[in-house]
């Protein structure tokens, strides 16, 4: 009881701190950073839920993204929509454009899998190339802001934040109740769940396009903040960074890859020389944290905050008695 | 259109290679490791840079070439591919070795640079041979020696037994007293070699350049699928397919379609023949 | 004693503030510097941070300007967009910049052109694209380097009025940068009465580009121009131009004479017959260079160990937003942007050793045309070039 309203004060103490981080953030430029975060955590908190529940990888999310974000453009800019309304068709966008690569892919093996998304944020980059007329080609298209009050930087972040917590409040309610153990179900052994009812292409498919349409949305406001794009913006890496995020910080949790998403994005700007390491220290932390801490790096920091607080550690292990084995063995041969 | 045919063949056979490479480490470890196609690039840096920046010569630089795709390859079972077999998690060997490639092709791009460097002349030739040069045989030519070699070595030889029992079943291998691990370790290290040696030979085709590996990685793994796994006959004729197909499509539709144009035809061999063109049908997951 | 003390300490603390503020003059000037050390298109940037440097080392030896130090911010984009917008944020609003410099790829500053005006920091363009300018929407924004379509335009003059062919094969390549100058390319040789016989868009990495090369041939061009900054697609093109035995001018974008691009020529006579659009300061005449380009030279060269590998202007242009920031500032006595804006609205003629720069209310490209010469590939000599036949 206590621990649970002890969750529930930090927890209103996040919330009152990110409510109000325009009035304590050092400068407009964390501001910045802060709204960039919520807009690439919008899409993270979708692709969580595809990669760190249901254990597919998908390295090519920054493609759904670019459908977002030239959608955003394409609708609110060139057409002059209600950018509100913009923003709902950019994640109905998302979700279609989900919804024909899940279709096809989702039924192959992890690879697989992961290739078909990688070979889809390339073709959309290709596509976005390849039709000037719509897309500017090369050149790019002009992204419109939101009408008063949210084109302040202030009013923005807190149209991000809100959308943000909402995409928040859809994962978390997926990912606790029943559909959520499904889809570790999933992640853990495909057949174990199969066997259990589980309806897997569906059930994968359906989060999936849900992972399509939050990445509609925040590629929308990601490219409304970035005020113009060009295919240069969505390059790999991008891809490689939100699917760093989620394994990072722990798979089959929320606030792991939140944490996550924060760190990686703000780690290289405040240390120069790793903005310069570039993929390489994406590599790096990848790498060690699937040798050394597979659960992520939130679940490193559970651990700790347990061990710190003192509650007994439950071990799982079973140790053989070797004293007593010794000593059972001995009475055997005496027997004999 | 016989140079298109030509230097589709010449592409293909680069995708082709990349697939045997694919075909040998999965045979061991049942792992498909995305620093395939880096185990080229570092060949053709590397190469590139004995021959070229340092002046050894050409069979020395040749040797080197294999050695450093032979210690990738190596530092991939090691780093990336070992600690995690054990564990029961079926993907993570696919994040070990994206995050392998993806700090080996960064360290290159940091050292070697950025821009696509030259790759020397391997024999005396004159440029203007046309279709004849040296930079379409060469890997056309090296990567029917490797099928060939792969096959005799599979059939010929002791390791290449062990490789297929391994292959098989590795459980049931291991029971018969064969070191699995050390089968997979070596496999590793001949898929490196067999990179590096390919990277090498096609180095005057595709430069010496840091971002080659991921495409390479792409493209030797739709070859792979279109082929069908684990089957070398496969490899050839996906990689071969593929070549063709892009050089023909870029042809008539110019190079802007390129990337939608490969995975379609992946996914259209997907949908109808999913275990690929020669590959074995899965039995089952369990 | 301690508690005697506290107050004199404070009010001496307060003393040096107030000491700080009379010596206001004194504050150093800020430079934001938006570069792209690193990533795939780092060679310009690299080349253009040696002027930059040079520029602010010698004025802060000499003193800085009018008695002002500057202070040189630079900022690592690895040429992403994205990048590029939070750090033109973070020098904006974190660091507090009086003027930005960059970033150097237009795909940057397509970004950061906006944010820079929306902010309202003066901002010194150094992207090419035509779409950066815009003297309404971005007020504080004034270019240095020359625009695409002068690049183009000079390109297509040589190839139509001096090499008297009609016949033209336009190759861009798959990037952003390719596609969109290749577009521009057709539009002005259509203007000009000329429809290319072949036009194509090649993937940088394509490996072999022989089939592109027939079909121009075979369309019947009598010259190629390849507009693309990929190094190893336009060495893929001289290539095989030179293999194919084809005796085919190659008129085009500079990229073509940069230094790297002969390592990769199966030979080096494969280099000639090809020009692309230079500048009048970075070409030989008779031998010799502009009196104002070849002091930078001297200059620097004993820096960089005695040789220039690398297409000089980049330099100049680079030690030229320095001296074009220095102008401002000894002109009005600060980088006020409303003051900045007026100062470069009202230059004729600003001597800079890149070009002479000329800005105006209804134009902020500084860049003039007659500075745009047209240059052979394969005269590289320390960075610059000799002028193409006439």
């Amino acid at each position: 009881m206590s621990t649970n309203a002890r969750n529930l004060a930090l927890a209103a103490a996040g919330a009152l701190a990110l409510l109000t981080l325009p009035y304590w953030a050092k400068d407009l430029y964390w501001l910045h950073l802060a709204t960039l975060i919520g807009a690439y955590w919008i899409l993270i908190a979708g692709l969580n839920l595809v990669t760190g529940y249901a254990g597919q990888l998908s390295i090519g999310h920054v493609g759904l993204l670019a459908v977002g974000a030239y959608g955003f453009a394409i609708l609110a800019g060139t057409h002059g929509l209600d950018p509100f309304l913009s923003l709902l068709l950019c994640g109905a966008l998302g979700g279609i454009a989900g919804l024909l690569l899940g279709l096809p892919s989702l039924r192959l093996p992890g690879f697989y899998f992961a290739m078909a998304t990688m070979a889809f944020a390339l073709i959309v980059t290709e596509l976005s190339l390849a039709l000037g007329g719509l897309t500017g080609g090369g050149t790019g298209l002009s992204v419109p802001g939101f009408p008063s009050p949210m084109n302040s930087p202030w009013g923005y972040y807190w149209l991000v934040l809100a959308v943000a917590a909402g995409v928040t409040w859809l994962t978390w309610n997926v990912a606790r109740f029943m559909w959520g153990r499904a889809l570790i179900a999933i992640r853990d052994s495909e057949v174990a769940a199969a066997s259990a009812g589980i309806g897997l292409f569906r059930l994968k498919l359906t989060v999936f396009v849900f992972s399509g349409i939050t990445a509609g949305i925040g590629g929308g406001l990601f490219a409304s903040l970035q005020s113009y794009i060009t295919p240069d913006t969505f390059v790999f890496e991008i891809g490689l960074f939100f699917f760093v995020c989620i394994i990072i910080g722990g798979r089959g949790t929320i606030l792991g890859p939140f944490i996550g998403t924060v760190i990686l994005t703000a780690l290289p700007e405040i240390v120069a020389p790793l903005a310069k390491l570039g993929a390489f220290f994406y590599g790096l932390m990848l790498l060690i944290v699937v040798l050394l801490i597979p659960e992520g790096v939130g679940r490193l920091v559970e651990v700790l905050i347990r061990r710190f607080r003192g509650e007994p550690h439950r071990s799982h292990e079973v140790k053989p008695d070797l004293p007593r084995l010794a000593s059972v063995l001995a009475r055997k041969e005496d027997a004999a | 259109m016989l140079a298109v045919i030509v230097s589709g063949l010449a592409i293909g056979a680069v995708y082709a290679a990349a697939a045997l490479a694919y075909n040998v480490m999965f045979s061991t470890s049942k792992v498909l490791s995305v620093t395939t196609g880096h185990l080229f690039m570092l060949g053709s840096v590397f190469g590139a840079w004995f021959i070229g920046t340092l002046g050894w010569p050409i069979p020395l630089g040749l040797l080197g070439a294999i050695a450093v795709g032979a210690a990738f390859g190596w530092l991939t079972e090691i780093v990336a591919v070992r600690r995690v077999l054990a564990r029961s998690d079926e993907h993570l060997w696919l994040l070990s070795t994206l995050a392998l490639a993806t700090m080996g092709q960064q360290a290159v791009g940091l050292w070697w640079g950025t821009e696509p460097r030259p790759f020397p002349r391997l024999i005396e030739q004159d440029f203007a041979s046309g279709l004849a040069d040296q930079k379409y045989w060469l890997p056309i030519g090296l990567v029917l020696v490797l099928a060939l070699g792969l096959e005799l070595f599979y059939r010929g030889t002791l390791w290449g037994k062990l490789f297929q029992a391994t292959s098989e079943d590795a459980f049931a291998a291991r029971a018969r007293g064969i070191a699995t691990d050390r089968v997979r370790s070596f496999s590793y290290l001949l898929a490196g070699a067999l990179g590096g040696l390919a990277g090498f030979a096609a180095g005057q085709l595709t430069f010496a350049f840091f971002a080659l590996g991921l495409q390479l990685t792409l493209f030797g793994f739709i070859a792979l699928a279109v082929g069908g796994l684990g089957s070398n006959l496969g490899a050839l004729v996906g990689g071969t397919a593929l070549g063709l197909l892009s050089s023909v499509a870029s042809y008539f539709f110019g190079g802007e379609f390129q990337h939608t144009i490969a995975v379609g035809l992946l996914m259209v061999v997907l949908l109808v023949k999913p275990e690929g063109l020669f590959g074995a049908k899965r039995v089952r997951p369990v | 004693m301690t508690s005697l003390s506290l107050p004199r300490a404070v009010s001496a603390a307060l003393f040096s503030v107030l000491l700080g503020g009379t010596s206001f003059a004194q504050e150093p000037i800020k430079i934001g510097w938006l570069s792209s050390l690193t990533g795939p298109l780092s060679s310009a940037a690299i080349a253009e941070n040696q002027g930059v440097q040079f520029a602010v080392d010698e004025i802060n030896k000499a003193g800085g300007i009018n008695g002002r130090k500057i202070e040189l911010l630079t900022r690592d984009t690895a040429g992403e967009p994205t990048k590029a917008v939070n750090l033109a944020q973070q020098l904006v609003f974190s660091d507090k910049v009086h003027v930005v410099i960059g970033p150097v790829n237009s795909g940057e500053s397509l970004a950061t052109v906006p944010i820079l005006a929306k902010a309202g920091i003066p901002n010194i363009v150094i992207g090419a694209l035509e779409g950066l300018i815009d003297e309404k929407k971005f007020p504080y924004a004034f270019r240095a380097i020359n625009t695409n379509t002068q690049w183009i335009a000079g390109a297509n003059n040589y190839a139509l009025d001096v090499l008297k062919k009609k016949k033209v094969a336009v190759i861009g390549d798959t990037s952003g940068y390719g596609t969109a100058s290749a577009k521009t390319a057709t539009e002005l040789l259509e203007k000009a009465g000329i429809k290319p016989v072949y036009s194509v868009l090649i993937d940088p990495n394509k490996t072999d580009v022989s089939d592109e090369m027939n079909k121009a041939k075979t369309a019947g061009a009598d010259v190629v121009m390849p507009w693309t900054a990929a190094t190893g697609l336009m060495a893929r093109i001289l290539n095989t131009r030179g293999n194919m035995g084809w005796d085919v001018p190659v008129v085009g974008h500079p990229a073509v004479m940069a230094l790297p691009i002969k390592a990769l020529l199966n030979k080096p006579e494969y280099w000639e017959n090809t020009f692309a659009a230079g500048y009048q300061s970075t070409t030989y005449v008779d031998g010799k260079l502009p009196e104002r380009t070849q002091k930078l030279v001297d200059a620097l060269k004993p820096a960089l160990g005695g040789k220039i590998d690398f297409t000089f202007w980049w330099v100049a242009l680079g030690y030229d937003c320095v001296k074009i920031i220095e102008h401002v500032v000894k002109t009005t006595g600060g980088l006020e942007p409303a003051k900045f804006k007026a100062t470069l609205e009202a230059t004729k003629d600003f001597p800079g050793i890149y070009a002479s720069y000329t800005w105006t209310p209804q134009d902020h490209n500084g860049f003039p045309d007659r500075n745009i010469v047209v240059n052979s590939a394969n005269s590289f000599k320390d960075g610059s070039y000799d002028k193409a036949p006439h």
